[in-house]
């Protein structure tokens, strides 16, 4: 069983002001190497659930472990060591003159000190793309490259819990694939990644398991495969499987639903063309 | 159709003619000579690739670029039959709306109901006429309800109809949009696809910039994509997303359903062409469902 990262127990959080019961009861454990997608409409409270993770927020009642340790006694800069967050507004995290400054922020605040504050800033880049963007303002740049930015400033502290808030929006097609790679590197070295989003396609290539949030709940959790299958919870919280999934689902509701263009293609690749010939034969 | 009402349909209500445009102390065309003929009533969606110059296409039309921003430019851009050159920019004011990205970075009055009303005063409506476009732009915007509450207390969906709203009241015959879905969630989404559907039934041109190619190819009857500056296609939607490979060389992407169909076209001979939603997918793969039944 691999190690849980972070869990919440019975975890209840009510916005002062608004006397909202914005999580109700809310008990989760999220395991190292594991990709997990939160969903669900908007103020449904996705967003509140992982602000307690690195203390932005604190509980009403209820308890945030972070492994294993109860997070009420760090403080947030310690818990933004372990769990970094990076906001789904680029305009709302960066701040510096240039990008080069804005990667260094995050290890000059933990003391990596000078030699390995610049490897890590030239690691990241490079994973990234951003290596011809470390001189410019980052002001100037286009929408995917400012929210790789954000990405990469928060990577390049390397938190052992990823926390990217709506990481696709705005994101074109090369912004997309650039990420679901670091994704997919950063849950191999065993690190935790949770994704809050409204892209379900992008859900289903990366999801190791996914997590349907309504009214402050959880009303589902479970693989790609479950919660897909799970159309009227789905829809209930406003949300509907990848196109190709409903394809899928009308061709062959009983066995296991493709989540990809590319699973679509193999599974179907070459046994309905044998279905196909049986159809001719049998009306010519 | 009289003479003269005739010429007049087939004047398209945008036409670039070889545009290219350079932001000042930038050295690459942000575009590079294009040429195209949108016609009353089209709705186009405008796909590429971040940098592609999607929103450099928006502002040019609205006459944002070069007229307020600067920068250089060649060709010309023509709104219901004028070039927007002649009168520096102007002439795009009353014709086009432009709905950019980030509503809420454009709000500046304490209610609903007085940003709606904030460009009309600016163009010195009179009050009578002003109440009149600000009830109409709200009932269009679904807003009558909140008309008294701050912009800042409404949902993601519902500041991007009142960033819609305030630029309809104007009344203008192209509505621009750009990116304006991309920080919503799938109903907020759904809502602004329905309202801007429903504007280009009732006659408006939409000329719109979006990620989102499964919902443009459900409501847009033209496609344009742009790479790097350049015109890469711009033709009936059906048509755009059938070149498949040209999209993809482009990295734009293209709905699931099609390019699965593109994959698998060898086993679907009786396809005429590739499926762009869900229902044209699921009548070209119908013979497997068939097919699985018999199996």
């Amino acid at each position: 069983m691999p190690e849980a990262a972070v869990q919440t127990e019975a975890l209840s959080y009510v916005y002062g002001d608004a006397h909202v019961l914005a999580l109700a009861d809310v008990s989760l454990s999220l395991c190292c190497g594991e990709v997990v997608s939160i969903v669900g409409q908007n103020g449904s409270g996705k967003t509140t659930l992982v602000r307690h993770f690195n203390g932005l927020l604190r509980p009403t009642r209820g308890k945030v472990l972070i492994f294993g340790e109860d997070a009420a006694k760090r403080s947030v800069a310690e818990l933004s060591q372990i769990c970094g967050y990076v906001f789904q507004n680029p305009n709302h995290q960066i701040f510096c003159s240039t990008v080069r400054e804005e990667l260094a922020v995050g290890p000059h605040n933990f003391g990596f000190g000078a030699a390995r504050e610049k490897k890590a800033v030239e690691q990241v880049a490079k994973e990234l793309g951003l290596t011809d963007a470390l001189g410019k303002h980052p002001m100037t740049l286009d929408y995917t490259t400012k929210k790789l930015v954000a990405i990469a400033s928060v990577l390049v502290s390397h938190p052992k819990v990823l926390i990217l808030d709506e990481p696709t929006d705005g994101l074109d097609e090369i912004g997309r694939e650039k990420l679901s790679k670091v994704i997919e590197a950063y849950r191999k070295e065993g690190n935790t990644v949770v994704l809050i989003s409204h892209d379900m396609d992008f859900v289903a290539m990366v999801s190791d398991r996914i997590v349907i949030m309504a009214a402050g709940k959880i009303v589902k959790d479970g693989s790609p495969q479950e919660v897909f299958s799970e159309r009227g919870r789905l829809s209930g919280a406003h949300l509907a499987p990848p196109q190709i999934t409903q394809l899928d689902f009308w061709l062959h509701a009983t066995s296991e639903l493709a989540l990809t263009t590319d699973d679509f293609v193999s599974k179907h690749a070459d046994k309905h063309l044998s279905n196909y010939v049986d159809v001719v034969s049998a009306t010519s | 159709m009289s003479g003269i009402e005739r010429i007049r349909a087939q004047t398209p209500i945008v036409e670039l003619k070889n545009y290219t445009y350079l932001y000042r102390g930038s050295n690459s065309h942000a575009l590079s000579h294009v040429t195209a003929r949108i016609e009353k009533g089209d709705f186009v969606g405008v796909l590429g690739c971040n940098g592609a110059g999607k929103t450099t296409l928006c502002k040019s039309i609205a006459g944002i670029l070069p007229y307020v921003v600067g920068g250089s430019w060649e060709g010309e851009i023509d709104v219901d039959g004028k070039s927007l050159q002649d009168s520096g920019g102007t002439h795009a004011v009353g014709l086009v709306g432009i709905v950019l990205q980030n509503a809420e970075s454009q709000f500046t009055q304490p209610t609903v109901e007085d940003e709606i009303a904030f460009a009309l005063c600016n163009f010195g409506y009179e009050r009578t006429l002003m109440r009149q476009r600000v009830a109409f732009a709200a009932k269009a915007c679904g807003l009558t309800t909140v008309l008294g509450r701050s912009p800042y207390q409404l949902s993601g969906g519902q500041q991007q109809r009142l960033a819609i709203a305030c630029v309809l009241a104007l009344q203008p015959q192209v509505m621009i949009l750009d990116e304006t879905t991309s920080q919503l969630d799938p109903e907020g989404r759904d809502e602004i696809f329905r309202l801007v559907g429903k504007m280009n039934q009732e006659g408006k041109t939409i000329i719109m910039a979006e990620h989102d190619v499964e919902r443009l190819a459900e409501f847009a009857s033209k496609l344009l994509v742009l790479d790097k500056g350049s015109l890469v296609a711009f033709a009936p939607t059906s048509d755009v997303l059938g070149n498949v490979e040209l999209l993809l060389k482009h990295h734009v992407r293209v709905p699931q359903v099609t390019e699965a169909a593109f994959r698998l076209r060898s086993q679907l001979p009786s396809m005429r062409r590739l499926p762009i939603d869900l229902e044209e997918a699921t009548a070209a793969f119908k013979v497997w469902k068939r097919g699985s039944v018999h199996a």
